[in-house]
């Protein structure tokens, strides 16, 4: 019986150790999975967001600038495409459809809004973004950048 | 840009060596830990013998012949039989360490198998008292307990086995020790020192010239060389370039067949086969019987040996009559007999016969494996009815037993005090029977014993009798 | 929910692994002793609040510091079942190192002009090495204590981060750090500080191997070396140093009684079990006797190892949390390198990249000589598992080494510089 106690405290153990690996190891792919976002080899080729925020004011990880290669879902759920921890975000707070030159912006249902040139948008309501928008998520502010800039 | 792919290449180099690591580590546990755990330096060993009960040892029957007592915090090795098995079963002691069957199944009697060894269950200090394993052996104790009495303290060896099986029925050896811890540690200086060497397992590591009993591996040669219906002229003596080779008491047994020939023991006619079959023959024969060959058994057990890198024609001679540099060990012969018995397939020896996990868990079963076929099966056939002749007709009809058909052969062993005359030679006997469908075949040798006739053939008969009547 | 006790909050793990063990240790051992579960309460506190300071207040990186949590989670139960006081006196080393961490990060980030400092680094360096040699004490064979006040101290440790700083100040502008303003020729000046160079190397090497620190010595080369291969473009220099090795070696091995004695024991530790090859051959058999999955925590014998405590815990993790234990050990410390290469691949200032790099190589390749060491891969040396092992000075410098990494992963503070930039 002690011996069939220990094995399993052994093995849980064992197992403890391994999900924290695999815990780090997912994470860190997340992370860099978001990196290649806000790669910024693109910048010119693709329309992208950039940060107008100084990023020193802010206490949690936002990247310079975001690509805008495909249609992403910004939130503060790590499985989103664009991850960024401001509490004023929602998990899933917005999303931005890209399809070639046109971009539009849709508000997913967020408790603090999306804002663009300062106009609040409705639940489902798309709007087209144009060159030099300023669209504000909860504390972040982002320069909208098109194509041919 | 370069410095970053360089980075990267660091990265990969530091990573590499993380995994020949890993790698490593693997190797260590999957091939190395057996090892590592069984160092004798390995301290961790005693404190899970500390913890562990000793499985019992018994024989095929369930006769106990070794348990563990605890005697307050430490535990004692009986053996109720005392010396008996003292070279099968060996010894388990704090400041000797082990022997024989008690060295080979360590882990088993402890309790320690591979799956614990995966798990790391055995070597923690803390563990409550486990129970080991108990062994059952091959070993018939009442054909033990007879050989011991048959040998009744004149140096020697009986071995007894199953020649179908491979199973090892007895394996007596004498002199012989006490294994107990007290005794073994009274005795042990004197017992080291002893010209007798008591430690030493006659039956499997003795090694001895096999006299008369190797003419069957020369008369197996001699019917695969098509001389089975020869006719050879025995004078007495004969003379092989400048050395005279002689019959027992210098007897002349004129013209005589090979089956004639094995039955009176001719050492005219098998030294004359001797230098007829050649060099090639005797290699090949005493090849594929396993002589110069590591065999395996539970227990240290010697080569026999075959040392010749060319041969002359003396040398052929004496080999024939198993005189010379040929030594055999009585397990050996008794293999070699086995393997006629079996139709010319040889059986690796067992001593184990199963293992019974403590908690009455399932018995795990040892099986023996055939070593090979040392001769075809009508060669073997031939030579059972020339050795039913030996015991029907010729040197070894005191082996006869009433109603039941004995095959055999009688051995006499110079020795280097027979050669003084100071001694008598070592007397041989090898046999099976019944010789239709063989149950047991045996092989004693009893030193300084004389003719095979004279001392081993009538302890050889007794085993016989004794087991193929219960 | 069920997410937070699963992989999705490696922190919550750290919070299991500490819990499960101690609560092990606390009830296999009767009578009980409380003291085991303060000490995991604590440890499980302090480790974690460290995490999650880090996390929450932004600071950075968050990986480097989970699985620092985890070794040295792992270490500290070790440590505190092989002996509880030594336990209670690492506990007070991490929390004091966790508290060095915080400082230096700070320091870093304030400081900010750490490439000028060339000189400072090398003369602290030679200090520390002078006062060794005067005031060292001789500690199993090792003249390289010094004690003051009943504390003792291995200065070799701190001077391992100096030569790093020297050499990021070094690389930071190739071949131009000493002797700017006194030899016009550029060719001439560039040779003078390649030899320079090698000469502060082979300098801070020799002093190491004086005070027989041959695991820090062969550390220090490694890492020169790596950083040699990536940062000059002179392949030839870096050619030359390795070929420094097979004469080194040669040289070493008949020079130094010691380093004959490890090779020996190294080649074949069973000629010469009772003695030369007495630790390394005690190393093999705990690590063979965990099996898999190990005897479990308190349940082995790893008090049988000679040192255990310090140069072989990675034997006693085996023979307790078996190859499994052992083996995750490896990972972490692979994904910390991994971590920490990463960083320094989105650097763009060269300073902090130098530095970044020698900090994680020297990091990764000191656990790799010592576990290499531990298993028979490669010769023993003794030098300490980095954030597992137990002793004051190996644990502080790390800490101050994490900090500093931890500061160069902030990418608020990375600004481009250096010569070699894009």
């Amino acid at each position: 019986m002690f011996e069939i106690i220990l094995l399993l405290v052994k093995v849980v153990f064992t197992l403890v150790i391994y999900l924290f690996i695999f815990g780090v190891i997912r994470l860190i792919y997340l992370d860099i999975k978001s990196m290649s976002i806000s790669k910024t080899d693109n910048v010119g080729f693709y329309p992208y967001l950039k940060l107008i925020n100084q990023r020193e004011m802010l206490d949690f990880k936002v990247e310079e600038n975001y690509t805008l290669r495909k249609s992403v879902i910004i939130g503060r759920n790590d499985k989103n495409d664009i991850v960024i921890k401001d509490p004023f975000i929602s998990g899933i707070h917005a999303y931005i459809m890209a399809e070639g030159e046109s971009v539009r912006i849709k508000d997913m249902g967020s408790k603090n809004g999306t804002f663009v040139n300062g106009v609040r948008l409705n639940e489902g309501e798309i709007i087209p973004l144009k060159d030099g928008d300023n669209i504000k998520i909860g504390h972040v502010k982002f320069l909208f950048v098109s194509i041919g800039k | 840009m370069d410095e970053n792919r360089k980075i990267i290449q660091v990265l990969i180099a530091i990573c590499s060596l993380f995994f020949i690591i890993v790698g490593y580590l693997t190797y260590i546990q999957l091939f190395r830990s057996r090892d590592f755990m069984a160092n004798t330096y390995n301290r961790r060993q005693y404190k899970i013998e500390e913890n562990t009960s000793r499985g019992n040892i018994y024989d095929r029957n369930g006769v106990l012949l070794a348990y563990s007592k605890l005697e307050g915090e430490e535990q004692e090795r009986i053996y109720p039989y005392g010396a008996l098995y003292s070279q099968v079963i060996g010894y388990s002691s704090k400041v000797y360490g082990k022997s024989q069957i008690e060295a080979a199944y360590n882990n088993e009697l402890l309790g320690i198998d591979d799956l614990s060894q995966v798990f790391g269950m055995v070597s923690g200090s803390n563990y409550p008292t486990r129970k080991g394993n108990n062994l059952y052996l091959t070993i018939d104790h009442k054909l033990q307990a007879l050989g011991g009495e048959l040998l009744n303290g004149r140096k020697g060896a009986v071995v007894a086995m199953d020649p179908k099986t491979g199973e090892i029925l007895a394996l007596v050896s004498s002199p012989n020790f006490d294994p107990g811890a007290k005794k073994l540690e009274e005795n042990w200086q004197s017992m080291v020192e002893s010209e007798d060497a008591p430690f030493l397992c006659r039956a499997a590591q003795g090694l001895y010239a096999p006299g008369s009993t190797f003419k069957i591996l020369i008369t197996a040669a001699a019917i695969e060389n098509g001389m089975e219906n020869e006719v050879f002229e025995d004078n007495g003596s004969i003379i092989i370039d400048e050395r005279e080779i002689r019959n027992s008491e210098s007897k002349a047994y004129g013209k005589i067949d090979l089956k004639k020939a094995l039955a009176l023991s001719s050492n005219v006619v098998y030294a004359h086969l001797g230098t007829e079959l050649g060099m090639g023959s005797f290699m090949d024969i005493t090849n594929r019987t396993g002589f110069e060959k590591e065999i395996p058994f539970d227990i240290p057990m010697s080569k026999s040996r075959f040392p010749y890198e060319s041969m002359d024609k003396t040398d052929l001679a004496e080999a024939a009559i198993g005189q010379g540099k040929v030594l055999v060990t009585p397990l050996h012969m008794a293999m070699i007999t086995s393997g006629v018995a079996n139709g010319g397939i040889m059986m690796e020896p067992v001593l184990v016969k199963s293992i019974a996990h403590a908690e009455g868990k399932s018995n795990k079963e040892l099986k023996a494996d055939k070593l090979g076929r040392i001769m075809e099966s009508d060669v073997a056939e031939k030579i059972r009815v020339m050795m039913q002749e030996v015991v029907a007709s010729g040197t070894g009809h005191n082996a006869a037993i009433k109603g039941i058909s004995v095959a055999g052969k009688t051995g006499t062993a110079e020795n280097e005090l027979s050669v003084k005359k100071k001694a008598k030679e070592h007397s041989w006997f090898v046999g099976f029977a019944p010789a239709e469908d063989p149950k047991i075949a045996v092989a004693v040798i009893v030193e300084y014993g004389g003719s095979g006739s004279e001392a081993a053939v009538p302890i050889a008969k007794r085993i016989m009798s004794q087991y193929l009547s219960q | 929910m069920l997410g937070a006790i699963t992989y999705r909050r490696p922190l919550n793990l750290i919070a299991a692994f500490n819990i499960i063990g101690y609560l092990f240790l606390f009830f296999s051992d009767e009578p009980y002793n409380w003291m085991t579960l303060a000490v995991g309460g604590a440890a499980t506190f302090i480790i974690c609040s460290a995490c999650l300071i880090i996390i929450k207040r932004n600071h950075g990186d968050e990986y480097l510091i989970l699985i620092v949590s985890m070794l040295l989670s792992v270490g500290l139960m070790m440590i505190y079942r092989l002996d509880e006081r030594l336990g209670l006196k690492q506990l007070v080393w991490i929390a004091v190192g966790l508290g060095l961490f915080f400082a230096f990060y700070h320091i870093y980030i304030k400081v900010d002009k750490w490439d000028r400092f060339a000189y400072v680094y090398i003369a602290l360096s030679a200090v520390l090495y002078l006062v060794t040699l005067v005031l060292g004490r001789n500690i199993n064979g090792a003249v390289n204590w010094i004690v003051i006040g009943g504390f003792s101290f291995q200065p070799s440790e701190l001077c391992k981060i100096l030569f790093v700083f020297f050499l990021a100040s070094y690389f930071k502008n190739p071949d131009n750090l000493f002797l700017e303003k006194y030899i016009q020729d550029k060719r001439l000046r560039v040779l003078l500080n390649k030899v320079l160079l090698m000469l502060v190397a082979y300098c801070n090497i020799g002093f190491l191997v004086l005070q027989r620190e041959l695991g820090t010595a062969l550390l220090l080369f490694l890492t020169f070396l790596l950083v040699l291969y990536v940062f000059s473009k002179d392949l030839k220099l870096f050619l030359l140093n390795s070929a420094f090795i097979v004469p080194g070696v040669i040289f070493g091995y008949f020079m130094f009684y010691h380093l004959r004695v490890r090779v020996d024991a190294w080649l074949n530790p069973w000629a010469d079990i009772t003695n030369k090859g007495y630790q390394i051959a005690q190393s093999l058999f705990a690590i063979a006797s965990g099996g898999f999955f190990g005897t479990g925590i308190g349940m082995g014998r790893p008090d049988m190892v000679p040192a255990v405590s310090t140069d072989f815990i990675f034997s006693a993790i085996c023979e307790e949390m078996g190859i499994f234990g052992g083996v995750a050990v490896v990972l972490l410390c692979m994904l910390f390198t991994y971590r920490g290469i990463k960083i320094v691949l989105g650097l763009k200032d060269r300073f902090k990249k130098i530095l970044g790099l020698g900090i994680v190589t020297m990091i990764g390749l000191q656990t790799f000589i010592i576990i290499g060491g531990v298993i028979k891969l490669i010769p023993l040396t003794g030098i300490t598992l980095p954030f597992v092992s137990y002793g004051g000075s190996s644990l502080i410098t790390s800490f101050i080494a994490l900090g500093i990494l931890q500061a160069i992963s902030n990418p608020k503070f990375d600004r481009a510089g250096g010569e070699a930039n894009g």
